[in-house]
């Protein structure tokens, strides 16, 4: 597998990428920053479009990440590889640890305290 | 009162009989919140406790008239509106589905398989899960009747004489037999296990006199275990027929008009539900609840501020259950809490000096590893505790509790030596050795000055000949003094809740009436009436996983067989 993938996504996406860019220019409004946002994705993308802003599930992030490939990724951080796991295998839930209008969180640590990982 | 009048044959047991009474269901919320002489009468067991308590209140009853819990309404578990069938994006039919993937859904689920039925497992993660390295059962042809007749009784009392006889000895008797086969299926997908038999159980070769013969599964060494080892069960139920559906929890059950369970409706990753219709019945085996807040704070409020060990176990077949008409038992389930990993598991009942969080004495050390939570449960020690020695201990405690692991073999333990650990889960080892105590207790994390001096105290204590603070027996009174000193932090988490929703023998899930809910079938930490006690019985070493099988095995069999 390849240390370093595209998401599988982008190329499909790029048109809407630059398209959802213009639309939405000024940086989103919403309840914090967000990385997302600051790259021109507008919120409905992950939160849907109904009026009430969903949680995300997993399969949202999955339309850009692929879980494999970011565990081949970072097959070589010490201790040990935060997406390839015993509990989840590549399926941990990105939203456990990963967070866009908070800091994020090392879901680990409260029973690994040694596993000191720094989630951006 | 009409259920002395029932005949013998067909009334319930006395544990089915007082879960009837003081178990909590749908029913008895809805009796209570109904309310009164009208309510008790309309349900026609005008004798039941919790009823009558309700009534009684009504009339300004005395002290004495309150139900168990408070008059519970069990507001954080609202039925759901049943997902309507134009939400469902398919429907597969199967003889049997079994929901939950682990030590007790996958034999379940291969066991059906073997018994000639078209079996689907549902599993919320991404393959099949279990934890722990030993599952037991007793092996009959080397145990005298007695024997487990009397091992049976000890079960029972380690219960504290709140579980049903019935399972302790449906499992007694049948256990080595279900053991072994999920011992030879495992290897036939692959898995590393040994049956390590009597010796893995000296304690209990003889009970009361009598002897006894275990078949003991051994699923490691660590980190390998029993999630390896079901993982390596469930590819020989793929090739025996079995269907696996990963990352798709169960929602509801699926009822018909007479509360019969036809089918239960899960959602996959891709948000749709699914429903799997089951012609012969559904076997929940979805472990248990120690991540429902809720639940855990109104059935087992002991553990409040005790860490888990497991991740999603939220109770979802407690719920389905409860939904569907079953009773839960009554507040004050049996807890299983164990740290065998900072440091050797042998050594975790030996009466080391032990200190809390902060680095106090706070027990008389004879109490074991296993039970030492009920003293740690405050949120300052949540469990944390630290076995303290000095470089003498492999002599001061050779004929002491335990087996005693040389320093050599301790840094094994210890995360601040190098090189790789061998059988051990090496994030959670947690050993250390320090020239002075100062040194230890920052090892340890425990307050220096506060450690220091109960060691000073301790010491005092060992050179009188008598533990004037706790009564330790003078034999395992040893001084900590000579350097390097030693210590071990523990941490005591929750492996599992295990207690459950009432069954009958063939682990059919009873309404509030005591009669079998029509296809519902419940197994592994669901499963009520094994235990009792305030804490899971170290007697049996493996038992909770015995369990599992077993109830698997017999329940897969069962259904089956319909």
């Amino acid at each position: 597998m390849n240390t370093f993938t595209i998401p599988r996504s982008l190329g499909r996406s790029l048109v809407g990428l630059l398209a959802t860019t213009i639309l939405t220019a000024a940086p989103a409004k919403g309840p914090g920053p967000s990385k997302h946002a600051g790259r021109g994705i507008a919120c409905a993308q992950c939160h849907g479009k109904g009026g009430k802003r969903e949680a995300v599930p997993m399969r949202q992030c999955q339309t850009c990440h692929d879980p494999e490939a970011l565990a081949a990724r970072t097959a070589q951080v010490k201790p040990t590889n935060p997406h390839q796991n015993r509990h989840y295998g590549t399926q941990t839930d990105c939203t456990r640890c990963h967070h866009e209008h908070r800091a994020s969180e090392n879901f680990c640590l409260p029973c690994h305290t040694r596993f000191g990982f720094k989630v951006p | 009162m009409s259920d002395e009048r029932r005949d013998e044959a067909t009334a319930p047991d006395a544990y089915t009989r007082q879960m009837l009474e003081q178990g909590l269901s749908r029913r008895s919320f809805l009796g209570r919140a109904a309310g009164g002489a009208a309510a008790a009468g309309f349900l026609g067991l005008g004798a039941m406790p919790a009823l009558a308590g309700v009534a009684s209140e009504g009339k300004g009853a005395g002290a004495f008239a309150h139900s168990a819990d408070g008059g519970a309404t069990l507001s954080f578990l609202p039925k759901p509106k049943p997902i309507r069938d134009r939400e469902i994006a398919e429907t597969l039919t199967f003889d049997v589905v079994v929901v939950g993937a682990g030590a007790s859904g996958v034999p379940a689920a291969l066991s059906a398989a073997e018994h000639g039925a078209k079996v689907a497992v549902v599993q919320k993660a991404p393959f099949a899960l279990s934890q722990g390295n030993t599952g037991s059962g007793v092996d009959l042809a080397t145990s005298e009747k007695a024997g487990v007749e009397a091992l049976v009784a000890r079960l029972i009392a380690d219960s504290n004489h709140r579980c049903n006889p019935k399972l302790i000895r449906q499992w007694a008797y049948n256990s080595g037999e279900a053991v072994r086969w999920v011992i030879d299926r495992a290897k036939q997908g692959g898995a590393t296990v040994v049956d390590q038999g009597s010796p893995a159980q000296r304690a209990i070769l003889k009970v009361n006199g009598y002897g006894m013969g275990y078949v003991t599964s051994f699923f490691g060494p660590k980190p390998y275990t029993t999630g390896d080892g079901i993982r390596a069960l469930a590819k020989t139920a793929e090739k025996a027929g079995v269907k696996f559906f990963f990352q798709m929890p169960a929602v509801q059950l699926v009822q018909g008009r007479s509360g019969e369970v036809q089918g239960v409706i899960a959602r996959g990753q891709d948000g749709k539900y699914r429903k799997f219709l089951a012609k012969k019945g559904v076997i929940l085996a979805t472990g248990d609840y120690q991540n429902n807040k809720a639940m855990s704070d109104y059935f087992i409020p002991d553990v409040k501020h005790l860490e888990r060990k497991q991740l999603d176990k939220t109770g979802d077949g407690y719920a389905m259950t409860y939904w569907a008409g079953g009773v839960f038992e009554p507040i004050g389930h049996t807890k299983m809490l164990h740290d065998f990993d900072a440091g050797p598991a042998s050594m975790c009942d030996t009466p080391f000096l032990a200190v809390d969080r902060k680095g106090r004495r706070f027990v008389n050390e004879t109490v074991e590893m296993s039970l030492l939570n009920n003293y740690l449960k405050d949120p300052e020690n949540a469990g944390h505790y630290a076995q303290v020695f000095d470089a003498d201990y492999m002599t001061q405690a050779a004929t002491w509790p335990g087996k005693q692991v040389p320093p050599e073999g301790l840094k094994n333990y210890m995360p601040d030596e190098p090189g790789p650990k061998k059988g051990v889960f090496e994030s959670q080892v947690n050993t250390h050795r320090a020239d002075t105590l100062e040194e230890l207790a920052r090892k340890l994390e425990l307050d220096p000055a506060t450690f220091v001096a109960t060691v000073k105290r301790y010491n005092e204590v060992v050179a009188s000949g008598k533990d004037s603070d706790f009564g330790k027996p003078a034999t395992f009174l040893a001084p900590v003094a000579k350097a390097p000193f030693y210590g071990i932090h523990r941490r005591v988490r929750l492996s599992a809740i295990c207690s459950g929703m009432l069954v009958d023998e063939h682990h059919q899930a009873l309404d509030a009436d005591g009669k079998p809910i029509k296809g519902l079938f419940l197994v592994g930490n669901l499963g009520g009436g094994f235990y009792g006690g305030v804490d899971y019985p170290l007697t049996v070493f493996g038992l909770s996983l015995g369990r599992c099988y077993t109830f698997g095995y017999l329940t897969g069999r069962h259904v089956a067989r319909l």
